[in-house]
C-alpha cells in the first residue's frame, strides 16, 4: 500500500511538473502582447519596450519559467549587495520585498537622476532620504548599484548614465535620464506559494484567487455531496429494475436533466423559484465576501443546477454497471444457492458494479470545480471558473497560470483519492 | 446679488424675448457663462413663457421632513479596474470613482451646467480667458482642505500626455500647464489658447474629478476626494463598497450633511443576471438597462422607470485609412444600406430617435434639422458596381464588421448585415465579448462602436474627428477621417455662442459627415434608471452618471 500511495504521488508531481511547463508554453505562444492591453493601442513601441522589462518580459523564457517556479530570489540575491526579505504591507497586508541595510528596511527610488533611500521604520512609517549605497563599477565602466524599487523589483541603476529610460509609473510613462536599467521582478515562485502579481488588479494573484477559490469549491462541494448519494442511489434502484417502469422513469428523468444544458435548468429554475415564487433568491449576489454564509439561500439555485447536470450521468453510468454485474455468472449463482437478496446486493453487487461510476464521479470534481463557469456567470458567483476566464481574456498571464495550477492541483489529487477508493473497492488492482 | 452678467447673456435675452430661442436653451447659455441658475431664471422670466419643454425643473425633491436617512443602496454593474481616475475609460468606472471624488461643475440631466466645487465661474467677453472661483471650506476625506493646488494638480495630471487622459484631447485649447494660472489659494484662471464655450461642460468630463495634491497614481490604494462617500473595498471583478462620511460639505434638507443613505454597494454582475436579481429583490437597481431589460421590468410593481433622452449611439464606423473604406462611394454606399427605422425597431425595441449619418444629435441645442436619409439599396449598389469596376473586382464586396456582444451591437449588426446584401456587401459578422473589442476598437476597420452622451454639441467632434498638432489622429480617433473643411468650421463652431449662427455652423458640419464622413449613425438611444419603488430623488441622466447624494430610501 504505501509503494502504491509513493508511486501514485510521484507520478502526481511529474504530471503536475509536464502540465506546468505545458502551460507555461501554451501561455507564451497564445499570450499575445500584454503590454498593449495595459498602455492601451496607442501606446509607442519604445513605451511597450520599457513596459516589458518592467515586467521582466525581456528575459529568455527558461529564466521566466524557473522564476515562476522556484522564485527569482535566488538569483536576486547574488545581484544584490543587502539581504533580501518580505514584510507584509501595513495597509493591504500584501507582501512587499525590502533590502535590509543594516537591519534597517531599505527600498529605492531615482528621482532626478538621484538615488533616495526609502526606509521603514519601526513603527511601519517610510521615512525617504537621500541615499548613500556603495555604488560598485561593472565591467563597461559604469557606476551601477542593485537595489529593490517600490514595485519590488530588484532594479539595476547606473548612474550619471545618459541613456535615456521610460519609466511606468501608476500616473503613466515618463522617460528618466541615468535610471534604473534592468529589472528583476521579485517573487517567491508558485512552489512556495507565490503567484506573483496580478496585471489586471495590479495586486497579488493570491489576495484574489482563494476567495474565488473558496466561492468555487463550496458551490461543488455543496452540489457533490447532494448529488452523489441520490444519483448512486437511483441508478442502483434502476439498475437492480432493469426493464420494470421504475428504472424507465429514473432514466428517462436522469437522460432529461442531462441532456438539458446548465444554462437552460438555471433559467427555468430562476425563473419558477426566483421570480414567479419568489421562495429563493434569483441570483448569487455577493454583497459582502462571506455572503454564502450570512445567506446559504442564495446557493439553493446554483446548486439544483449543477446537481441536474450531474444526476443523470452518475445514475446512468451506476445503472449500466450495475445491469452489467446483476447478469454475471456469480450473480446468478449466488441467486441459485438461495442468498438472500438484500446479501446479493450490498455484499456481492454493489462493490463492483461502483467501480465505473467512481471513475466517473471523480472526473466531475474536475469538472464541477473548473467548468461551473456557465453557472458562476448566470448566478453572479465570483468564482474560479469566472476568475480564469477574465484572465485569459486580460491576458493576466500569471492569473491564469496560477488558477490553471490550481484545477490541475485538484484534479490530481482527486485522481489519487479515485484510485485509494479503487484499490478498496477492487484488491484485484493492488497487485496489478 | 451683485453679479456681472456677461454680454452675450444679454443678447440671448433679447432673442429669447422674440421667441427665436426656447427658455431652455437660454438657460443652458446663460448659466454656462456664470451666470447663477436663480438670476437665469430670473432673466428668463422677464420673457413671455415659451411652451413648456421637457426636461426643465429637475428638482424631484420631496416635501421636507419626509426625508429618512439611512439605508443601503445595492446596484449591478461591472466592478472595472480603476487606477488613475484620469484615465477613466468606462462609465463604471467613473460611478465608482465619483462617490469618492468630485467635480469642479455639474451638468445636471437637464443639459445644464452648474458650479459644483466651484462657487462660479467667470469668462472674459472673448470667452477666451475662463476664471474659476473655488469654493471654500471643502474638506478632502482626508481632513485636507481642498485648494488651488489640488485644482493645478488636477489638471496637470489631465494635460500631462503620459496620463494618458482623454482629457488631453477636449482640453486642446489649453497649452500644458503654462495656460492654468493659480491667482490665489482659491482662484484658478484658464488661458486659452482659442476661444471655446464648453469649459464648464468639459470640466464635468466623466476623467474630469478633483485629485488631491498628493495622489500616486492608484484611486484603489489612495482613496482620497471630497466626495461624500468613502471606498471600504474595492475588489475588481467582485464588488466596490462605500459608507457615507459623516462630514460632506453639502448639507440635506435636513440641514444635516449630505448623502441620505448609509452605504452604497456596487455589486459585479452582468446584465442578465442583473435582471434577475432586480426580479427577485437582491438588487435594486443596475448600470445602464438595455432595451430588452426595459421591456423585461418596465410593468414591475415594485419598480419605477425614468427615462431620459441622449445623445448615445451606436456608430458603424470605417477605417477612412484602410481598403476599402478609404473609397468615399464604399461608404456611402454603406451608409445607404441603412433601414433606420427597422435597425431601431430591431435593435432597441424603438426606444430612440432616428439620427443622419452625422455625430450631433438633436438633443444638442444647436442641432440643423435634417432629412432623414431613406433606405437605398438601388443607389449603394450603383455605388458599388463603380468601385468594384474600377478595381477590377467582383461584387458582392466581402467585408467583415467587428463589434461586441453588448446592448444592441449583435442586433444592429445583424439587421444591417441583412440589408447590405441586397446592395453588395457580403459582409462577415465578428462578434466577441465586450472586452474583446475593446482591445481593438481603434483598430478594425470595420466596427460599430457605442459613442457615450456629451451634453454639448461640440465635445464629441474634437475626441473623434480631428488629429493633434503633428498631424497624427488624436487617440480616439478610431476611423483616422481628418477633414481639414470639417476640423476648421468645427474649431469655429467651438467658438460660436450665438445659437443660430452656431446652428448654421452645425448645419454644415453635418452635411460634410453625411457627404463624406466616417460613420453610419442609425439613432440615438433612451436611457433608463430603473430602480426599486421606496428610492426617492431618483434622477436618469443621459451619460448613466449615478446621483445618488441626494437619493434617500422610504423606510
Amino acid at each position: 500500500m504505501t509503494k502504491f500511495l509513493i508511486r501514485n504521488l510521484f507520478s502526481m508531481f511529474v504530471t503536475m511538473f509536464l502540465v506546468s511547463l505545458v502551460l507555461f508554453f501554451l501561455l507564451e505562444v497564445a499570450g499575445g502582447d500584454v503590454t498593449v492591453r495595459l498602455l492601451g493601442v496607442f501606446a509607442t513601441p519604445e513605451q511597450r519596450e520599457s513596459l516589458r522589462r518592467q515586467l521582466g518580459l525581456d528575459a529568455p523564457a527558461w529564466q521566466r519559467y524557473a522564476d515562476w517556479l522556484i522564485g527569482s530570489d535566488w538569483r536576486a540575491q547574488r545581484l544584490s549587495p543587502y539581504p533580501l526579505t518580505t514584510m507584509p504591507n501595513p495597509q493591504t497586508g500584501e507582501q512587499e520585498w525590502w533590502a535590509e541595510v543594516d537591519g534597517v528596511l531599505t527600498r529605492w527610488r531615482m528621482v532626478d537622476g538621484e538615488l533616495l533611500a526609502i526606509q521603514r521604520t519601526a513603527d511601519g512609517r517610510e521615512v525617504t532620504s537621500p541615499a548613500s549605497v556603495a555604488w560598485t563599477t561593472d565591467e563597461t565602466g559604469a557606476e551601477v548599484f542593485w537595489g529593490v524599487d517600490t514595485r519590488n523589483n530588484l532594479v539595476k541603476w547606473v548612474r550619471g548614465s545618459d541613456l535615456e529610460v521610460l519609466v511606468l509609473s501608476k500616473a503613466g510613462v515618463r522617460s528618466e535620464r541615468g535610471g534604473p536599467q534592468q529589472y528583476i521582478p521579485l517573487r517567491k515562485g508558485i512552489v512556495r506559494g507565490d503567484a506573483g502579481m496580478s496585471l489586471q488588479t495590479n495586486r497579488p494573484v493570491s489576495a484574489t484567487i482563494f476567495s474565488r477559490a473558496a466561492n468555487s469549491l463550496i458551490l461543488a462541494a455543496a452540489a457533490f455531496v447532494l448529488v452523489m448519494p441520490l444519483a448512486l442511489f437511483f441508478g442502483m434502484l434502476a439498475g437492480v429494475n432493469e426493464g420494470k417502469p421504475l428504472d424507465r422513469i429514473i432514466s428517462i428523468t436522469g437522460l432529461g436533466f442531462t441532456a438539458t444544458p446548465e444554462f437552460v435548468v438555471g433559467v427555468f429554475l430562476i425563473l419558477i423559484f426566483g421570480i414567479w415564487l419568489r421562495w429563493l433568491p434569483a441570483t448569487a449576489v455577493f454583497l459582502t465576501g462571506d455572503a454564502i454564509f450570512r445567506d446559504p439561500k442564495i446557493l439553493v439555485l446554483p446548486v439544483l443546477t449543477l446537481m441536474a447536470a450531474e444526476f443523470g450521468y452518475v445514475a446512468r453510468i451506476t445503472r449500466a454497471s450495475m445491469v452489467e454485474v446483476m447478469q454475471s455468472p456469480y450473480i446468478r449463482t449466488a441467486f441459485i444457492k438461495g442468498l438472500p437478496w438484500r446479501r446479493i446486493i450490498f455484499r456481492h453487487a454493489l462493490r463492483n458494479a461502483l467501480l465505473a461510476p467512481i471513475t466517473v464521479v471523480m472526473l466531475q470534481i474536475n469538472w464541477l470545480i473548473g467548468g461551473v463557469i456557465v453557472v458562476e456567470v448566470l448566478f453572479g458567483i465570483p468564482g474560479l471558473g469566472s476568475y480564469i476566464y477574465d484572465a485569459a481574456i486580460f491576458g493576466d498571464f500569471n492569473a491564469v497560470a496560477a488558477a490553471a495550477m490550481l484545477t490541475v492541483l485538484i484534479a490530481v489529487l482527486t485522481r489519487l483519492i479515485g484510485d485509494l477508493l479503487y484499490v478498496y473497492l477492487n484488491p484485484r488492482i493492488r497487485f496489478a | 446679488m451683485n453679479e456681472r452678467i456677461h454680454p452675450l447673456v444679454l443678447q440671448a435675452t433679447d432673442k429669447l424675448r422674440q421667441g427665436r430661442i426656447s427658455r431652455r436653451e437660454f438657460l443652458r447659455y446663460a448659466t454656462l457663462l456664470g451666470v447663477s441658475v436663480g438670476t437665469a431664471y430670473a432673466l428668463s422670466a422677464c420673457a413671455p413663457a415659451a411652451a413648456p419643454t421637457a426636461g426643465e425643473a429637475p428638482s424631484a425633491g420631496a416635501a421636507p421632513g419626509a426625508i429618512v436617512r439611512g439605508g443601503v443602496l445595492r446596484k449591478g454593474m461591472l466592478v472595472q479596474q480603476v487606477d488613475h481616475p484620469a484615465r477613466l475609460s468606462w462609465i463604471e468606472g467613473a460611478n465608482a470613482v465619483r462617490l469618492v471624488n468630485e467635480y469642479l461643475t455639474v451638468t445636471g440631466p437637464d443639459n445644464i451646467t452648474r458650479p459644483y466645487l466651484l462657487e462660479r465661474w467667470e469668462a472674459s467677453d472673448d470667452v477666451q480667458t475662463w476664471t474659476l472661483y473655488l469654493r471654500k471650506g471643502i474638506k478632502f476625506n482626508n481632513g485636507d482642505e481642498l485648494t488651488a493646488d489640488d485644482v493645478l494638480f488636477s489638471f496637470s495630471q489631465w494635460l500631462d500626455p503620459a496620463v494618458g487622459s482623454s482629457m488631453l484631447g477636449l482640453l486642446s485649447y489649453l497649452d500644458g500647464m503654462d495656460s492654468v494660472e493659480k491667482i490665489d489659494d482659491y482662484t484658478v484662471r484658464l488661458h486659452l489658447t482659442s476661444p471655446n464655450i464648453g469649459v464648464p461642460e468639459h470640466l464635468f468630463h466623466y476623467p474630469a474629478v478633483v485629485l488631491h495634491r498628493d495622489f500616486q497614481g492608484d484611486w484603489v490604494k489612495q482613496p482620497v476626494g471630497t466626495g461624500a462617500f468613502t471606498l471600504v473595498e474595492y475588489l475588481e471583478g467582485e464588488r466596490a463598497v462605500f459608507k457615507a462620511r459623516p462630514d460632506y460639505w453639502r448639507t440635506g434638507e435636513d440641514g444635516k450633511p449630505l448623502p441620505y443613505l448609509d452605504e452604497i454597494v456596487f455589486v459585479n454582475l452582468d446584465k442578465d443576471a442583473s435582471v434577475a436579481a432586480m426580479q427577485s429583490g437582491q438588487i435594486d437597481t443596475f448600470f445602464k438597462p438595455r432595451p430588452s431589460d426595459f421591456l423585461a421590468l418596465k410593468d414591475n410593481p415594485e419598480l419605477q422607470v425614468k427615462s431620459v433622452a441622449t445623445a448615445n449611439c451606436f456608430l458603424v464606423r470605417m477605417r477612412v485609412d484602410m481598403e476599402p473604406w478609404n473609397d468615399n462611394r464604399v461608404r456611402t454606399a454603406l451608409k445607404k444600406c441603412q433601414d433606420r427605422q427597422k435597425i431601431l425597431d430591431f435593435s432597441y425595441s424603438g426606444e430612440g430617435i432616428l439620427s443622419i449619418d452625422a455625430h450631433f444629435s438633436p438633443v444638442h441645442p444647436a442641432y440643423a434639422e435634417r432629412p432623414i436619409p431613406p433606405y437605398d439599396p438601388d443607389g449603394a449598389r450603383a455605388l458599388l458596381e463603380e468601385y468594384a469596376a474600377e478595381k477590377g473586382i467582383q461584387l458582392p464586396l466581402k467585408v467583415t464588421l467587428a463589434t461586441k456582444n453588448d446592448l444592441a451591437e449583435p442586433e444592429i449588426a445583424q439587421t444591417l448585415k441583412e440589408l447590405a446584401a441586397p446592395a453588395g456587401f457580403d459582409i462577415t459578422l465578428d462578434i466577441t465579448e465586450p472586452n474583446g473589442y475593446w482591445d481593438r476598437w481603434t483598430e478594425v476597420p470595420l466596427g460599430i462602436t457605442i459613442w457615450a452622451h456629451r451634453p454639448l454639441d461640440t465635445m464629441v467632434p474634437p475626441l473623434a474627428y480631428t488629429a493633434d498638432a503633428n498631424g497624427n489622429p488624436v487617440p480616439w480617433n478610431e476611423t483616422r477621417w481628418v477633414d481639414p473643411e470639417f476640423v476648421e468650421k468645427l474649431r469655429k463652431a467651438e467658438l460660436t455662442l450665438d445659437i443660430e449662427a452656431r446652428r448654421e455652423i452645425i448645419g454644415e458640419l453635418e452635411d460634410i459627415m453625411q457627404e463624406r464622413g466616417p460613420i453610419g449613425n442609425s439613432y440615438w438611444t433612451n436611457e433608463w434608471e430603473i430602480i426599486r419603488k421606496e428610492f426617492q430623488n431618483v434622477v436618469a441622466h443621459p451619460s448613466n452618471f449615478d446621483f445618488y447624494y441626494e437619493v434617500w430610501k422610504q423606510a
